[in-house]
């Protein structure tokens, strides 16, 4: 199966600053060994025609979405959202039909979480290279998120990602607490 | 006498562009503008300076939909110009994920274009989220399909949006025996896809030629028998894969292209004096909006031997495989034509990998600073990319991406259509916007003009 139990995502153009935040965090889930029913995909812009629209609800369980969104907290917070929380427009498949948003179509089979961090800066439509160092510090801490999210335990890695965030490196949000 | 009517947003495709149209009394179009809306970015500025190991993977993130053929396209580019002949085995792993991207393609065009068109013996029109037969299993086999193209890729790839594998001088690695046996597999099952899916869109194709109407949005549309014909010419440099050299491809020859600006092209300042609010989705733009399609149009114009001209699978057809036929149902039909090929060619490919043979140059030149470009057949037509590098660093970097080809010539094309068929027309030409947006513009001198359009 080219999607399996478990799809990983990361949303975002590296031409604009933050919004490469998606893509630098599945770089650093790649050097993680991660269970054979877990898949991480760098989407780039691709993800609604190229992931959204072809997962299979009878396999595919568990989708999370790592993006930027701005949800008026300090650059570098991340959240975790469900599809509802999004605004209208969100992930629309240009090449869907009606312009109706892939991610209305499964969320009722597939469990949604979109983990968000909130951008220092978009630099849309000019290109910058390179994350802003608020938003590059808060990766750790978003594969801690994901991690917990999709009930992988990796051990040292971890503890390691917790102790950053105990010193103050990065913020996590309210429901990602350390249990 | 003449009046404007605007179709913007167009819709199912990808990025921003728009139709302005003068159309007759009988709703005609005597003049057709399709214009990218999308803003000019810079890659071309971005890449200065940066290493050619770089500058393909920035190039593959301007466009969500055509990140591999802009990745290989590149990376070929970077190659011609420190003059790096690549390990046949490199070679054959690029031509697989090419065509497996191709594969996918196609099918994505496949849900794009069957809302316009019609279930054979019906007057319905084709819905493809339908849980019904006979559209359901169809909409089945277009998900294999696309799954087969995106897991080919990725094995041969390395991953199957921003293929990861793909190197300055070969690719990163090689697959193993049992990836390629995988390869192959799958290839065999899309093949036997492919044939029925083309099958499939090309009799429903061909009933649409049939029809004497059409519906769109409650109107009843004469369908011309000449829908979408055009006398602009085509431009390919291979059937399957592209070329890198005017020895390999003397038909594409750059120093018989320029670009010009789009203000000689398209029309000025007009006011919209016709609007429908019927017109699926949304309606028309309303009456008495000014617009002006020399000013907000974002790409430059592509002139190929002082004419714009086609490229995407019907020249390719037209060029390789004597293919004739005109039209935007010759223009479906020979997309459809290319599925099959696609994955015969993959399946040779496959055939001649060898798995344990080197993928990467023995030496990699840091380059001398010569032009160097290369050609990729991407689904859409031929993108093609110019590079300079001197000791290892990017000095000259350009991109000339298919649908910015197609704008003009798709332009011609409207003319003589009813306006309510022109984003049938323009959907033909499986545009992909976003990335046909970013330009260095020549005058008619060859002198440059402009590196940014917009004020």
């Amino acid at each position: 199966m080219l999607y399996p139990e478990i799809v990983i995502v990361g949303c975002g153009n590296p031409l604009f600053a933050d919004d490469g935040f998606g893509p630098a965090v599945i770089e650093e889930m790649q050097k993680l060994t991660l269970p054979d029913n877990v898949k991480v995909v760098d989407a780039g812009l691709g993800g609604p025609h190229f992931i959204f629209t072809l997962l299979n609800p009878e396999v595919t369980k568990k989708l999370v979405i790592v993006d930027i969104a701005d949800f008026g907290a300090d650059p570098g917070t991340i959240a975790k959202l469900r599809v509802e929380d999004l605004p209208p427009g969100s992930y629309r498949d240009a090449h869907s039909w009606d312009l109706a948003e892939p991610l209305q179509r499964i969320k009722d089979q597939i469990d949604i979480t979109i983990i968000g961090c909130q951008p220092a800066k978009v630099t849309d439509p000019e290109f910058e290279l390179g994350l802003s160092e608020t938003v590059q510090k808060a990766i750790p801490n978003t594969i801690r998120v994901i991690l917990e999210t999709i009930g992988v335990d990796y051990g040292t890695t971890i503890k390691r990602l917790q102790e950053e965030r105990q010193r103050g490196t990065a913020k996590s949000c309210g429901s990602a607490e350390t249990s | 006498m003449s009046k404007v009517v605007e179709i913007s947003p167009t819709t199912r495709h990808e990025g921003h562009s728009k139709l302005v149209l003068k159309v007759n009394d009988a709703g005609i179009i005597e003049k057709g503008n399709w214009c990218s809306i999308t803003p000019v970015r810079g890659v071309e500025k971005l890449a200065i300076g940066k290493t050619p190991e770089q500058v393909p993977k920035i190039a593959s993130r301007v466009c969500g939909i055509c990140p591999i053929a802009h990745n290989l396209a590149g990376t070929e580019a970077m190659e011609a110009s420190i003059k790096c002949e690549i390990p046949k085995d490199a070679k054959m792993l690029r031509h697989i994920l090419q065509l497996a991207n191709r594969a996918h393609s196609i099918a994505l065009h496949d849900i794009l274009i069957l809302p316009d068109l019609y279930i054979p013996g019906t007057e319905v029109k084709v819905n493809p989220f339908t849980p019904e037969e006979p559209v359901r299993s169809v909409a089945k086999r277009i998900q294999r399909i696309r799954e087969i193209g995106q897991t080919i890729g990725q094995i041969a790839g390395g991953e199957c949006i921003h293929p990861s594998n793909t190197r300055v001088g070969g690719m990163y690695r090689n697959c193993s025996e049992q990836a390629k046996t995988k390869m192959y597999d799958l290839a065999k099952e899309g093949l036997v896809l492919a044939h029925q899916q083309a099958e499939f869109m090309i009799a429903v194709l061909r009933n649409y030629q049939k029809r004497d109407w059409v519906d769109v949005g409650g109107m009843k549309v004469p369908l011309p028998k000449d829908l979408g014909y055009h006398d602009q010419g085509y431009l390919a440099t291979d059937a399957f894969y592209g070329s890198s050299s005017l020895e390999e491809c003397p038909s594409w020859d750059i120093n018989r292209f320029k670009e010009v600006r789009p203000w000689d092209w398209y029309m000025g300042e007009m006011e919209i004096s016709l609007e429908e609010p019927k017109y699926p989705v949304g309606g028309t733009t309303k009456m008495g909006t000014k617009v002006n399609p020399q000013m907000e149009a974002c790409t430059g114009i592509p002139m190929y031997d002082g004419q714009p001209v086609e490229v995407g699978p019907r020249a390719r057809l037209v060029t390789y495989k004597n293919f004739d036929e005109k039209g935007t149902v010759g223009q479906n039909v020979a997309r459809e034509m290319e599925y099959q090929d696609s994955f015969y060619e993959m399946i040779d490919c496959i055939d001649a990998l060898n798995p344990s043979g080197k993928v990467m140059a023995d030496f990699v030149p840091d380059g001398d600073g010569s032009l160097g470009w290369a050609a990729n057949e991407a689904p859409r037509g031929t993108d093609v990319h110019i590079a300079r590098v001197k000791d290892w660093k990017v000095q000259y970097f350009s991109m000339l991406v298919p649908t910015t080809w197609n704008f003009a010539t798709c332009s011609a094309a409207l003319v003589g259509a009813p306006w309510q068929l022109a984003e049938v027309v323009m959907r033909g030409y499986d545009p992909c916007v976003s990335c046909a947006t970013h330009m260095i513009v020549l005058d008619e001198d060859n002198k440059l003009v402009a590196q940014k359009l917009i004020q």
